[in-house]
């Protein structure tokens, strides 16, 4: 079993030249977790995961402070939102360098790069380097787990 | 001898220049300085391999040592950690009464251990607590840094350059306390004043959310509370001990190196994470600054020094005093303060032998070596470790927001030293 028999064909993208409020919307009305960013053939040029735009909004202790178990409320940050001028930025200056599995890729290998790429979706794309799906962990993770039910 | 002399000025220079303009780090500058200098003394004969490892200060590097391990034991307890919380619950939301109990915090823990410490342990919890607040974590920061910096002034454990300073010229703890606390006091209560008044637009922002630090439990940041006792217990203890090292013949190093050993017999930390803890490039930036200004001293650099400032004796031993507080505080808000004040120890026990009294040169030297720290973003390490933090931020504190606000404090505690200077010289 490969990538190709498990992933979702129809894949939402963005265009490098959307704002980030623009995106924002299509994460919303699309209910995903990732988007590549293509240029103006179609080409995969970056993505961008909910978490990238989430940074935006997410306090800076979170970063610094390890343990966070004794704040009960984050307070004035759960009310705090990104700044228009933030949310007007192309999205290219939230957007990471492309990660594409192929679509021949085994399931390990590709549950193993999302792993390490921290990622929970990961762009599929042909030989030619034509996006031509997306897959999710849990797509990943569900199509490895079918092939327990053989284990005698 | 003129060759000596200029060359290992060079040298001394060079790494000066190479340490200020960060282009090396300072650990390595030193070391390559050190390991110059004693090749040059055996080229030129004027320095040894034995008489480098004598101009090394013992005393001082095993008193950083000890109280290193100290702080490397209390640090994962997250006590520091508790304490900026228990501020946080104190002040109900307050911002002014937030500052004043986070300097509070910073200045006490900094006048027992190390500054760099306090502020990279309370610095982040800070940005924490304003967060949630809903208020910019800039003022309380920047504070924090001056607040601490100042605070390390008034004991002999407080700050490096008191640490050298004591050690060369054999004050005790209670020395500090006596002529050095005071008037570090006053500076601090004053410093507190000012940064309240140039940081008033900032403070006077009411919190979106005052009420949620009540919801910060500081009890739950205490992840080893058990350890953090018999630490606290062992630290209460040196310092009871520090306080009549003089009368039990014993030096303040021999108490901080056994405070040292017995937390680590009661505790039993993990001694690979407490070494990996304990700031190595510190104790080698000192050691290696020793043995170049050893060098220094060798060729007689130093004494030429001695004898300028000795032709310019005619000045009154009070304005030679006051001068040197201020001279020192500039040269330790661009530079380092503790090449500075490694180079000038030689000097003033030389100005001693001329038979000047030098005891209230030796104050002088502490009050511009620690407030001096204050002016830049670079003077200090603490400084420079929550402008680094704040960096990470959305709000990054520039070297310009620091003249503004600490150049101000830098000139308001050295100004406030100077006159009790004089108002006490006669007791010195």
């Amino acid at each position: 079993m490969n990538i190709k028999s498990c992933m979702k064909h129809v894949v939402v993208s963005i265009p490098a030249t959307a704002t980030i409020r623009e995106t924002a919307e299509v994460f919303v009305k699309n209910h995903i977790g990732l988007l590549p960013v293509v240029d103006e053939n179609g080409n995969p040029i970056g993505i961008l995961s909910l978490h990238d735009l989430l940074t935006l909004e997410l306090p800076d202790f979170v970063s610094f402070v390890a343990d966070l178990d004794f704040v009960h409320d984050f307070g004035a940050v759960e009310t705090t939102r990104p700044s228009a001028e933030a949310l007007n930025q192309p999205v290219t200056v939230l957007m990471e360098t492309t990660i594409t599995i192929p679509e021949d890729c085994g399931l390990l290998r590709a549950y193993a790069m999302m792993l390490q790429h921290k990622l929970y979706d990961i762009p599929v794309v042909s030989k030619k380097g034509k996006l031509v799906g997306i897959v999710s962990h849990v797509d990943i993770g569900t199509a490895i787990l079918t092939g327990w039910y053989s284990v005698e | 001898m003129i060759l000596a002399a200029s060359l290992s000025s060079l040298i001394f220079l060079i790494s000066l220049v190479l340490i200020f303009s960060e282009k090396l780090n300072r650990s390595i500058t030193a070391i390559a300085g050190a390991t110059l200098m004693v090749g040059l003394g055996k080229i030129l004969g004027f320095y040894s391999e034995t008489a480098a490892i004598e101009a090394v200060d013992f005393n001082t590097l095993g008193l950083l040592f000890g109280m290193m391990i100290l702080v490397a034991i209390l640090e994962p307890t997250g006590f520091f950690q508790y304490l900026a919380v228990l501020s946080a619950r104190l002040s109900r939301g307050n911002p002014v009464r937030l500052f004043v109990l986070l300097g509070i915090v910073t200045t006490v823990l900094s006048m027992f251990l190390d500054n760099v410490t306090t502020v990279v342990l309370i610095a982040p919890v800070t940005i924490l607590i304003s967060e949630v607040l809903g208020v910019n974590p800039v003022p309380f920061l920047v504070a924090e840094a001056l607040l601490s910096n100042t605070g390390g002034v008034a004991t002999l454990v407080g700050d490096p350059p008191n640490i050298l300073i004591g050690s060369a010229a054999g004050l005790s703890f209670n020395d500090f306390l006596v002529y050095s606390l005071p008037i570090v006091l006053i500076a601090w209560v004053g410093a507190l004043f000012l940064l309240l008044w140039l940081f008033r637009r900032e403070l006077a922002v009411r919190p979106r959310k005052a009420k949620s630090v009540s919801k910060l439990n500081p009890v739950e940041t205490l992840i080893e509370p058990i350890i953090a006792r018999r630490v606290l217990i062992v630290l209460g203890a040196a310092i009871l001990l520090f306080f009549v090292h003089h009368i039990l013949h014993i030096s303040p190093t021999f108490v901080a190196l056994s405070a040292a050993a017995v937390a680590l017999v009661w505790v039993r930390p993990d001694i690979h994470l407490v070494l990996k803890k304990v700031e190595w490039s510190v104790l080698i930036f000192f050691g290696a600054l020793f043995v170049m200004v050893g060098g220094l001293e060798a060729t007689g650099v130093l004494d030429a020094l001695v004898g300028l400032f000795e032709r310019s004796s005619n000045i009154p031993p009070l304005l030679f005093g006051v001068g040197l507080i201020w001279i020192v505080a500039v040269l330790s808000a661009v530079v380092d303060n503790v090449p500075i004040t490694i180079a000038l120890i030689p000097v003033i026990k030389g100005l001693g032998e001329t038979g000047i009294d030098i005891d209230p040169l030796w104050w002088a030297l502490v009050f511009g070596a620690g407030f001096g720290g204050n002016g830049t973003i670079i003077g200090s390490t603490a400084n420079i470790i929550v402008a680094t933090l704040s960096e990470k931020t959305r709000t990054p504190i520039t070297s310009k927001l620091w003249i503004k606000r600490g150049l101000p404090v830098m000139m308001a505690t050295c100004a406030i030293a100077s006159i009790l200077y004089i108002i006490i010289y006669p007791v010195f």
